[in-house]
């Protein structure tokens, strides 16, 4: 593919716009771009046209892309109130569609929505780095190769600042219990 | 019901909301997808548009030049500075705790609350002693007011005094204390975190020690230790006699184990642990050692 598009073949690009647009609005999202988003995305496909010259044949094109997004955010981001941006951000996690929509029963949304914000301002809470390696490998669903790619470290630091901002996370939350087990800590 | 031990359930729960939290992570992405479908569509004509309306070469693949080269080499030094750290800290003995590497090895050991700063005109007084406690509490009332169960050292048994100190930034400080042939053994214990409790100033690097025996694994972040075996400043939070404001105070510290045990449970809190008072570096990597034994914490061993 990355061959085709060096060849001049512009529906090759295309194609991989298509198959990363969705993704990469997630990423922009996550990391604060907030209505900006689209035109940060738009922005990282254009300076990846213009990088492609000097990607590696053969490495995987998706993590590399997705630093572009990260830089291309931050570089919004920092121009941009930094408070305003969170606050922009745990509305997007706020406001966000319920995944599944229980129709049925709006205090579940409810519930739902309030802990997804919780996540969200938690998130904020975590230093960059951590913030940047929770994102990737969960909330864009990357591998854990692939975010060590993405964010140019070695697979072990990936692996060791995962489990300590999970467990940094995990601090943060509120107890949650949906609920059922009204059992209570001490 | 005597003791407020979280117990197998607390443990058991936590666990449970660690292994949650990567899926509620995963649905919390999803959620911010953009309902409609067809977005990607406009994308590419954006994004077409933008390269033929700028004019964009076609991107050509270029062998890498020498500055390439040079890029790929600080990148690769960059990728790998923690392991280089890591293998070199060794070998580092003035180098490792200069300012900037002190923030990654602080990062890296995540030893919350503790800076390490070299500073050769730091003379320590002769003789240090180890403060004693001052005024017991029991070791339940101690957890109630940290808020985190102390953790006692099985080698060194019961301690004679249990202190909590307040400390700025709604920190708690839990001191331990035992009388040995007329001398104090005392142990600072605190949920680490970044904010500075203590500051030692080193005119000789600390010894890193691995507390598990098996060096190779520095990255671990509980099982290693840093040894400070000669006297050095050590300066902390002291609340003063009006009991409001929060002074900072110095004294010499004699030969000090600082080290993190981390729960490995998500949501329970890591500790950041000072042992000093003991001179012999193999008996408080023993003391170290012994708090992970039962005896004091077999309601949490059982589960596993």
């Amino acid at each position: 593919m990355i061959a085709r598009v060096r060849a001049g073949d512009p529906e090759a690009y295309a194609e991989l716009v298509r198959a990363h647009t969705g993704l990469a609005m997630r990423a922009a999202a996550a990391l604060g771009a907030g209505a900006d988003a689209e035109d940060v995305v738009q922005q990282a496909f254009v300076k990846a046209y213009c990088g492609l010259g000097r990607f590696k044949e053969g490495s995987a094109f998706k993590p590399w892309f997705m630093s572009i997004v990260a830089n291309e955010t931050r570089n919004t981001v920092r121009t941009a109130a930094r408070q305003r941006t969170l606050a922009g951000r745990e509305a997007a996690f706020a406001e966000a569609e319920p995944l599944i929509p229980e129709a049925g029963d709006p205090a579940v949304a409810a519930v739902e929505i309030e802990r997804r914000a919780a996540l969200g301002s938690a998130l904020d809470k975590l230093s960059e780095e951590h913030r940047l390696v929770v994102t990737y490998r969960y909330l864009l669903e990357m591998d854990e190769s692939e975010t060590a790619q993405a964010l140019g470290w070695p697979r072990g630091t990936v692996k060791s600042r995962l489990n300590r901002a999970l467990r940094k996370l995990g601090k943060l939350l509120p107890d949650f219990e949906p609920r059922e087990g009204g059992d209570e800590r001490e | 019901m005597s003791e407020s031990y979280g117990g197998q359930g607390a443990e058991g729960k936590a666990r449970e909301r660690a292994s949650r939290l990567p899926e509620e992570l995963r649905a919390l992405g999803r959620s911010l997808d953009a309902p409609g479908a067809g977005g990607s569509e406009s994308m590419v004509e954006r994004v077409l548009e933008q390269i033929l309306t700028e004019r964009l070469p076609v991107p050509v693949a270029h062998a890498p030049g020498p500055g390439e080269r040079l890029r790929a080499v600080r990148r690769w030094t960059r990728m790998r500075w923690r392991s280089l750290a890591a293998t070199l800290c060794g070998l580092l003995a003035v180098l490792a705790l200069t300012p900037p590497v002190r923030a990654a090895v602080l990062d890296w050991f995540d030893f919350g609350g503790v800076e390490v700063r070299y500073d050769p005109s730091a003379v320590p007084s002769p003789g240090a002693e180890v403060p004693g406690c001052g005024r017991s509490v029991s070791l339940a009332q101690a957890e109630r007011r940290a808020g985190f169960e102390p953790l006692v050292p099985s080698a060194l048994g019961a301690p004679d005094v249990v202190t909590v100190t307040a400390e700025p930034r709604g920190r708690t400080l839990v001191s331990l204390c035992w009388r040995e042939r007329g001398d104090t053994i005392r142990l600072d214990e605190y949920p680490a975190r970044l904010d500075i409790g203590f500051t030692k100033s080193v005119r000789e690097q600390p010894e890193w020690l691995s507390l598990d025996g098996d060096s190779s694994e520095l990255g671990g972040a509980h099982d290693t230790a840093l040894w400070f075996p000669r006297p050095h400043l050590l300066s902390f939070w002291l609340v003063d006699a009006a009991g409001s404001h929060y002074t900072r105070e110095q004294r010499t510290a004699g030969p000090t184990l600082l080290w993190m045990q981390g729960s490995g449970v998500l949501d329970a809190p890591d500790v950041t642990l000072r042992l000093e008072g003991v001179a012999s570096k193999a008996r408080a990597v023993e003391i170290a050692k012994s708090l992970g034994e039962p005896g004091h914490e077999d309601a949490g061993k059982s589960s596993d």
